[in-house]
Formats: C-alpha cells, sequence, structure tokens
C-alpha cells in the first residue's frame, strides 16, 4: 500500500442540526476532513457523502456550501491567509466559518446565468480569482481544451447538452479558484461513457492541488466510492427524527482508495453491500 | 389544425390568418347592420385620410408624445424596480403599482395646477397614467427570478450590489423590452384619452375626437385600424429589437 499521512483538518463540522419549523431534518452531524499527504504526489481528497432519497443530502450540501444557515452548529474551513493580513508571520493558515462564495458549488442542474454565453460566465468566475490576475484569459482557454468545451464557448447554456453544462459549471467553479468543490449527484442523468469521462475528470481535479477537497453527494454509492477516499453515510437512528451520520468509512485503510481498477477487488463489493446495509 | 398543442408551419398559420380575417370582411360586408359602416366606406375613408397631411401631421404629435412619455416612465420604472429589492423602496414601488388604481380623470385639475402649459399636461399625465403598469410588469419580472440565479452569484462570491446587478440590472435587461411591448397598448389607449384634453396641438386622439362629434363613423373606423396598424407594428419592432440586441432570448437546442 502507498505510504500516507492524514494531516491538519481542512473542514470541520461541528454539531450541525437543521430544522425547519419542528421539523427536524438534520441532527448530531460532527466530522472532518484531513490534508491527506502522499509523498511525490499532489494529492487531494475526495469525500463522498450517501444516503437514501430524502435524508437531507443536498440540505446538508447547502449548509456545507455556506448558502443555508444550519439551526445550529457552524462548519469551520481553514485557509490560507491573505499576504497582507500578515506580513512576515510564520502562520500561514487561518480557521474560520465557512461563507457563500468559500466553496466551489456545482449545482445539481448546473444552472448558469441563461445571459451569458459559457465564455463570459467562465470568464466572471476567472476575474474573481486573485492569483489569475492578467492570465484570466489563457486559463480559460486552457481549461476549455483540457475538458472539451472549447468549440461551445460562444453558446448560452440553453443550448448546451447536460454534460456540458455539468462541464462549464466546474470550470467554472475552477477558475474561481476554490479548494474546496462541492458536487451535487454529478453522476445523474450520464450515459456510460460520460459517466468514466466525469470520473476521470473529477479525479485530474483532486490531483490538481494538495489542497484539492471534492465533497461528492450522491446516491450512485458504487461511482462515489470508487474516486473517494472516505465515504459518510447520511442515514437514520431509531426513534430520532432526522438524519445524522450513521456511519464514516476510511477507504484508504482498507486500501480501496486511488486505484484504477477497484471495482474488481472483492473488498470493495463487500464494502458497497456494508454501505447499503446501513442506509 | 384543430388538435390541441398541434404545431402547423409558419406559412400555412399566414394562409389560415389570411382566410380568417378574409372571411370576417365578408360576414361584415354583407351583413345587413345599418348604421355600421361597410368595410368598402371605411376603405375609401382610409385612403382619403391617408392621401392628406391632416393624418401625418397629427400621427407624428401623437407618436413623439407616446415616445417622449415612455422613454421617461421606462427611466422612472427601471429606477424605482430596481431599487425595490432594498427594503427602504420597496414600500416606494409598491405604492406606485397600486396607482394603477387611481383614474387620470380625477387627477386632471390637480396636474394642471402643477404643470406650465398643455404639452407638459399632456406628457405628465401620461407618464403618471403609464408608470404604474410598466412597474406592475417589471416587479413580477424580478419576483419570478428563481433563487438559483441569487445562489449562483453568491457562490462566485459576489456582493449584494453585485448580485443585484447582474441579475437584475444585466441579467433582465431583455425583459424591459418585453414590458414595454405589452404595456405599449396602454400607452397607445391612454393617448387617446390624454389628447382629447388638449386639443390645441392636434394628435390622433383629438383627431378621433372630432369625427366623433360629427358621427362621421368610417372616418373613426379607418383611424382605429390605422392605430391598430401602428400598435401592431411596434408590437412587432419590439420583439424583432430585443432578439436582435438580446439573442439569448432566442437560443434554442440545435
Ligand atoms: N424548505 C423545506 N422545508 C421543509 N422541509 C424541507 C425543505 N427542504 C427540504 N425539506 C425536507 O428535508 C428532507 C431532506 O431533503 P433533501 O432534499 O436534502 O433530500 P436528499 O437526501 O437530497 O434527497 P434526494 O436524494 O431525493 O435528492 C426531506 O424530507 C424534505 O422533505
Ligand atoms: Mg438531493
Amino acid at each position: 500500500m502507498t505510504p500516507y499521512t492524514k494531516t491538519e483538518v481542512l473542514l470541520q463540522a461541528k454539531d450541525l442540526q437543521l430544522s425547519y419549523g419542528n421539523k427536524c431534518i438534520l441532527h448530531d452531524i460532527n466530522f472532518s476532513i484531513r490534508d491527506i499527504i502522499r509523498p511525490g504526489l499532489q494529492q487531494g481528497q475526495v469525500v463522498s457523502l450517501v444516503g437514501r432519497s430524502g435524508m437531507g443530502k443536498t440540505q446538508l450540501f447547502r449548509i456545507l456550501s455556506g448558502l443555508q444557515k444550519p439551526t445550529s452548529g457552524s462548519i469551520i474551513i481553514r485557509e490560507r491567509k491573505p499576504a497582507e493580513v500578515s506580513p512576515g508571520s510564520i502562520a500561514v493558515f487561518q480557521e474560520r466559518a465557512v461563507r457563500p462564495g468559500d466553496m466551489g458549488v456545482i449545482f445539481q442542474n448546473y444552472y448558469q446565468f441563461g445571459w451569458r454565453t459559457v465564455r463570459q460566465s467562465l470568464l466572471l468566475a476567472a476575474r474573481r480569482n486573485k492569483l489569475l490576475e492578467g492570465k484570466e484569459e489563457d486559463t480559460m482557454l486552457q481549461y476549455a481544451e483540457q475538458f472539451d468545451v472549447i468549440d461551445i464557448l460562444h453558446r448560452y447554456p440553453s443550448q448546451l447538452s447536460g454534460g456540458q453544462q455539468q462541464r462549464v459549471s466546474i470550470i467554472q467553479q475552477l477558475l474561481k479558484g476554490a479548494n474546496f468543490l462541492l458536487l451535487d449527484e454529478p453522476f445523474s442523468g450520464l450515459d456510460v461513457c460520460v459517466l468514466d469521462k466525469v470520473v476521470e475528470l473529477l479525479q485530474q481535479v483532486s490531483l490538481s492541488d494538495e489542497l484539492k477537497t471534492l465533497i461528492i453527494v450522491s446516491h450512485d454509492i458504487a461511482t462515489a466510492v470508487a474516486i473517494s477516499d472516505t465515504v459518510f453515510i447520511l442515514g437514520r437512528t431509531k426513534g430520532v427524527e432526522g438524519s445524522t451520520l450513521v456511519r464514516s468509512i476510511d477507504l484508504i485503510e482498507r486500501g480501496l482508495a486511488w486505484q484504477k481498477d477497484v471495482r474488481r477487488e472483492r473488498e470493495f463489493e463487500e464494502t458497497l453491500e456494508e454501505i447499503k446495509a446501513c442506509l | 389544425m384543430f388538435k390541441p398543442f398541434e404545431k402547423i408551419s409558419k406559412q400555412n398559420f399566414l394562409i389560415m390568418v389570411g382566410l380568417q380575417v378574409f372571411f370576417i370582411l365578408l360576414v361584415w360586408q354583407l351583413s345587413p347592420i345599418g348604421l355600421i359602416p361597410q368595410p368598402t366606406h371605411v376603405l375609401s375613408a382610409l385612403g382619403q385620410l391617408l392621401g392628406t397631411r391632416l393624418l401625418i401631421d397629427n400621427l407624428l404629435v401623437s407618436l413623439l408624445l407616446t415616445l417622449q412619455a415612455m422613454l421617461y416612465s421606462i427611466l422612472i420604472t427601471l429606477v424605482f424596480s430596481y431599487l425595490s429589492v432594498i427594503p427602504f423602496f420597496h414600500s416606494v414601488a409598491q405604492f406606485i403599482v397600486k396607482c394603477r388604481y387611481l383614474t387620470l380623470t380625477g387627477l386632471i385639475f390637480i396636474f394642471t395646477l402643477l404643470t406650465k402649459d398643455g404639452s407638459q399636461l399632456k406628457l405628465s399625465l401620461l407618464i403618471f397614467g403609464i408608470v404604474p403598469f410598466f412597474t406592475t410588469s417589471f416587479l413580477a419580472v424580478i419576483l419570478r427570478i428563481p433563487a438559483q440565479e441569487y445562489e449562483l452569484c453568491q457562490t462566485l462570491g459576489y456582493s449584494r450590489w453585485e448580485s443585484l446587478y447582474e441579475v437584475i440590472v444585466i441579467g433582465k435587461a431583455d425583459q424591459v423590452f418585453e414590458m414595454v411591448r405589452q404595456n405599449f397598448a396602454i400607452a397607445w389607449m391612454m393617448i387617446t384619452m390624454v389628447e382629447g384634453l388638449n386639443m390645441s396641438e392636434g394628435g390622433i386622439g383629438a383627431l378621433l375626437i372630432k369625427y366623433n362629434k360629427y358621427n362621421d363613423l368610417p372616418h373613426v373606423i379607418a383611424l382605429q385600424a390605422i392605430i391598430f396598424g401602428i400598435g401592431l407594428f411596434f408590437d412587432y419592432l419590439l420583439g424583432l429589437l430585443r432578439h436582435w440586441l438580446f439573442p439569448y432570448t432566442m437560443a434554442h437546442k440545435k
């Protein structure tokens, strides 16, 4: 097995709770995502959040993205301090509560502004990224080439296929430069070939930066597990209203992470069965 | 042709409309209602109107006034609609919307006191009449904006002002044309009324009232036809302009 270490906490969910009126949707959600370091590699993190329909995956997704305030609890992220705040300081990182805009968010329906061409939408995001100053256009074109949307840059969202819309959304959020990338059901509605491409693409993204962290919300357990290093399962505990994390599985320990042909292994099958039993 | 949701080609549609219009004109010509002039009479009145400068002059007066009033109305509407997402101005915008229920006739006296001359009176009355309708339309557009548009802004790290600019000012610019288009009819209707108040400058409304006074029905109907035609023309023009300026309103899956 490849050597690795888990170091600092990149994201921490503390005692998350969400209710609508008297109805409890989520309760007592605690987890953390740590930076994984593998010698010689820029290994990002890929975390899957699985659960049955109606278990509150999308709600948790919205809380993680900062778009929805939890009833109580908080999401703390670690971020690189802006250089001007602490010149010469040793501590380069600071912790703070998540805000909308911190995360790259890819919604389930890949919504884009209907009045902007793909090119404009991508440039809007690139201009938000201070690190890209002066080379927004070039970086955008680079991504467009890599993700195969170069031919559709002049089109409007309503003229794109579902797969194209998804890629545009992903590029847009990558250009924005957030370390975290949240994806709601990225595998739904894709045919097998496109699915493989998306999986490959996400893997590529996860290897592009040490701190890149993908959080994938999905009910396609097999695909999610195949590309993740950690799986969190949302489910019910008996006699309690609302959902919580009933299980978390470290796929690295089981030797199931970062493998191309993981689906052929017996342990992969067993893990899937185990997850299904928890749902 | 009689099946719900059935799609027919543009050409067939035009032929169908042509036949329908022809049929109605035929029924009208042959029906024995004595007081209402027949299409041939209207046509000759129309021909006569088109032959004189009278029509063109009055038409220009009316059109100029309408366009002027529309321009001001659009500006006023946009300012208040954009601001309506700010709570402080929301109430103001709501009040403007409710002003639809004020009738212009009751306000003429006040406006006469407030304005200098007849043309100012007409203009301000028109603007006052149009703005509530424009605002109603545009506020509905703003209310229909799905939360997702704002959420995408948030994920891109936009401030609230930037979101307002992107989603409402830029994103709904094409709807301004739709708003004008939908309410052009109302403006057009008001102009005939307002021009009746101050006949000295003429205008198509003044002309209409004059013909009505002399019971010259063929001319009244001919004028109506012209007003109708101009309305249709502007409707078409605004639609065309919208598609031309905002190509995404035409974008369909290819
Ligand atoms: N605005 C709301 N008010 C009240 N209850 C809500 C609201 N939004 C969602 N819920 C409830 O929260 C629960 C979780 O919904 P959520 O959309 O997160 O499910 P999900 O796990 O994403 O399901 P799916 O896999 O079908 O997308 C559901 O029972 C839903 O009825
Ligand atoms: Mg969902």
